[in-house]
């Protein structure tokens, strides 16, 4: 595992209000546990923690599976493989929905195929919708409403 | 000054930005394609982001994922360093309209001096000499021959819609002009359907001398002096060294003075670079500007002590230059070599992939910028420049021996480098001697794949 990984989701907890995170490399056993300071004590009703397997060096946005388990659940548990991460297309800021007052696209449950909008990037104030590309079930969201997101980051988690 | 400055560049420009930002205390934005994601320079800096993949079209060279960062990370100002969008006016203007600072000059300086026609009309009205020639097509021989005469042997003749060697002749009397006039014309017409040729007089084998010049935002301009960039291959430069062996006081003040004057009348502001043509008789020719920093800036930074990036900072923050030009002085002599991942027994190919050993020289007077390390992979998708190796001694006799045991010192192993040649050229006659010019790696190395080190076991 290398450590602009480590970065990166430290930076993706950061922006994701994420809590707690378990990161295990099967391929050398190592397993690295973060927490959010200050957020650590709060874990049980601020957000939910997560655990991550990390499936295969090096990129975590093809190699991920990941389950999103009950808030407060006890660590270090193994996590079952069940969503693959659908990545950033490009870098800009993320929206659920068409505009403040619209429904998001999706929620988490929902089923999308390949033409399916799922969220809008916005860079240089273009609005670009962003769609499924494949068909599947929203297992969890995991950025928040304007959250700003990087090229490759892991926007939900979709069961194929 | 400013508070975030975002870079959008990759690799050892990227990790110079950084440092310059970093002694200011100037907060930084890196932005990196997938391919650069485990590059550790992006660990010096305050925060990265990833732009896009590998491919530069989409991340390096992409106007609306740079700009799109620079606003998630609120970055006040973005350095482009060199290639990429560094002299791309329509993206000094787009930062412009989205109120991040380009750091360079205005955009329309740039598209002035992007465009070699209006550089070359804007040198003329600033009274710098530029390479006579017919300005304007050529139609007939008897018009040929009354512009050759004005402007004296030997003549080249260029098609207007020419490239890359097609539709150009050099003619060096009257009967190969008239010849070589019908023969660029046909041979225009049938390669670019427009047989259009002008005439340009052609310097023979020139030494490439570049002035650099810093201007702030309320008319101070200042020039450090001159970079000899006469070693390149096919355009590509190879060795750098300030001062150059072939300007006399009296000359040097002249060239100077006229890149000085380049930059006045382009309204210039920010760190560039005037290049000119230098004949073997002591007369020189503009031929373009470099609206950017350049690789080879170290070498005048050694020589004069200034801090060039520093200073791109500090003018694009509205300060003014602190300093005038009686202030610059000029200590020593340094040489600069490019370290390039190309195999030179293959015509240098490029050599990316894994370095499984890098060891930089150090020591007195050496100075590495390279964003490489042992394990680190090459990128094929970029260019193969690993980084540059600078010395710095009172002259230029010491300065070679100094390079020469530096270039020794370095270990790279895994991808094949330039360092045999360059080894090879610090240590040719002419070199030492200072009597080189731009035909020089074409005259001794063009045609032998195998790299001969004069006067010592090849290695």
């Amino acid at each position: 595992m290398d450590l602009k990984l480590i970065q990166r989701l430290i930076a993706m907890m950061r922006r994701g209000g994420v809590a707690e995170l378990d990161v295990e490399d099967p391929a050398t056993g190592l397993k690295v546990r973060l927490v959010r300071e200050g957020v650590a004590g709060a874990a049980a009703q601020a957000g939910p923690v997560v655990h991550y397997v990390q499936g295969g060096v090096p990129a975590m946005a093809t190699g991920v599976t990941a389950a999103p388990a009950p808030a407060g659940e006890a660590p270090a548990s193994k996590a079952v493989p069940a969503g693959t991460p659908f990545p950033s297309p490009m870098v800009g800021t993320f929206f659920r929905s068409s505009g403040p007052e619209a429904e998001p696209f999706v929620q988490v449950g929902a089923r999308v195929n390949p033409q399916s909008t799922v969220c809008i990037i916005e860079a240089m104030k273009v609005m670009n919708e962003i769609k499924a590309e494949v068909s599947g079930e929203i297992l969890a969201i995991l950025v928040e409403n304007g959250e700003p997101v990087e090229f490759g980051q892991p926007l939900f988690l979709l069961k194929t | 000054m400013f508070r975030r400055v975002l870079i959008a560049n990759r690799g050892e420009i990227a990790q110079r930005i950084i440092r310059a930002c970093r002694e200011l205390g100037i907060e930084t934005v890196a932005v990196y394609s997938t391919a650069d994601a485990d590059a550790v320079y992006l660990r010096q800096a305050d925060e990265t982001i990833c732009i896009g993949p590998a491919q530069s079209s989409k991340s390096y060279l992409s106007i609306p994922a740079i700009i799109a960062a620079a606003e998630i990370a609120d970055a006040d100002a973005i350095h482009p360093g060199y290639g990429f969008l560094s002299e791309n006016e329509h993206f000094a203007e787009v930062c412009r309209s989205c109120k991040i600072t380009f750091i360079g000059p205005e955009p329309e300086t740039i598209a002035r001096l992007g465009d070699k026609v209006a550089a070359r009309e804007l040198a003329r009205e600033a009274g710098v000499p530029i390479v006579p020639g017919s300005d304007g097509p050529v139609e007939d021989e008897a018009t040929a021959m009354r512009v050759a005469q004005s402007i004296g042997y030997p003549i080249m003749i260029k098609a207007a819609a020419g490239g890359g060697g097609r539709g150009m002749r050099i003619a060096r009397n009257e009967p190969s002009l008239i010849t070589g006039f019908h023969a660029a014309s046909s041979e225009a017409k049938a390669a670019f359907g427009d047989g259009t040729v002008y005439l340009e007089k052609f310097v023979e084998n020139p030494r490439h001398i570049e002035v650099q010049i810093l201007a702030d935002k309320f008319g101070t301009i200042v020039h450090l002096g001159e970079r000899d960039c006469s070693i390149q291959r096919r355009h590509q430069k190879l060795v750098e060294e300030s001062p150059s062996a072939a300007l006399t006081p009296e000359l040097r003040a002249r060239i100077c003075e006229s890149a000085v004057k380049v930059a006045r009348h382009a309204n210039y502001t920010n760190a560039g670079t005037v290049e000119f043509l230098l004949s073997r008789d002591g007369s020189y020719y503009f031929i373009e500007v470099n609206a950017r920093i350049q690789v080879e800036h170290p070498v005048t930074e050694l020589v004069t002590g200034v801090d060039l990036v520093q200073q791109q900072l500090r003018i694009a923050a509205g300060e003014k230059l602190g300093f005038e030009q009686k202030d610059v002085q000029f200590r020593g002599h340094a040489i600069e070599c490019r370290i390039n991942a190309e195999d030179p027994e293959r015509d240098f190919q490029p050599s990316p992939g894994r370095i499984d050993l890098y060891v930089p020289p150090g020591g007195p007077g050496v100075r590495v910028d390279s964003h490489c390390y042992s394990g680190y992979r090459i990128p094929p998708n970029y260019d193969s420049m690993m980084g540059k190796l600078l010395v710095h001694r009172p002259r230029r006799d010491l300065a070679i021996r100094t390079m020469l045991r530096a270039l020794d010192e370095f270990v790279i192993e895994g991808p094949k480098t330039t360092i045999p040649l360059l080894r090879s050229v610090l240590s040719h006659s002419d070199f030492r001697a200072g009597d080189h010019d731009t035909g020089f790696v074409e005259r001794y190395y063009g045609h032998h794949p195998a790299i001969p080190v004069p006067g010592g076991d090849a290695r």
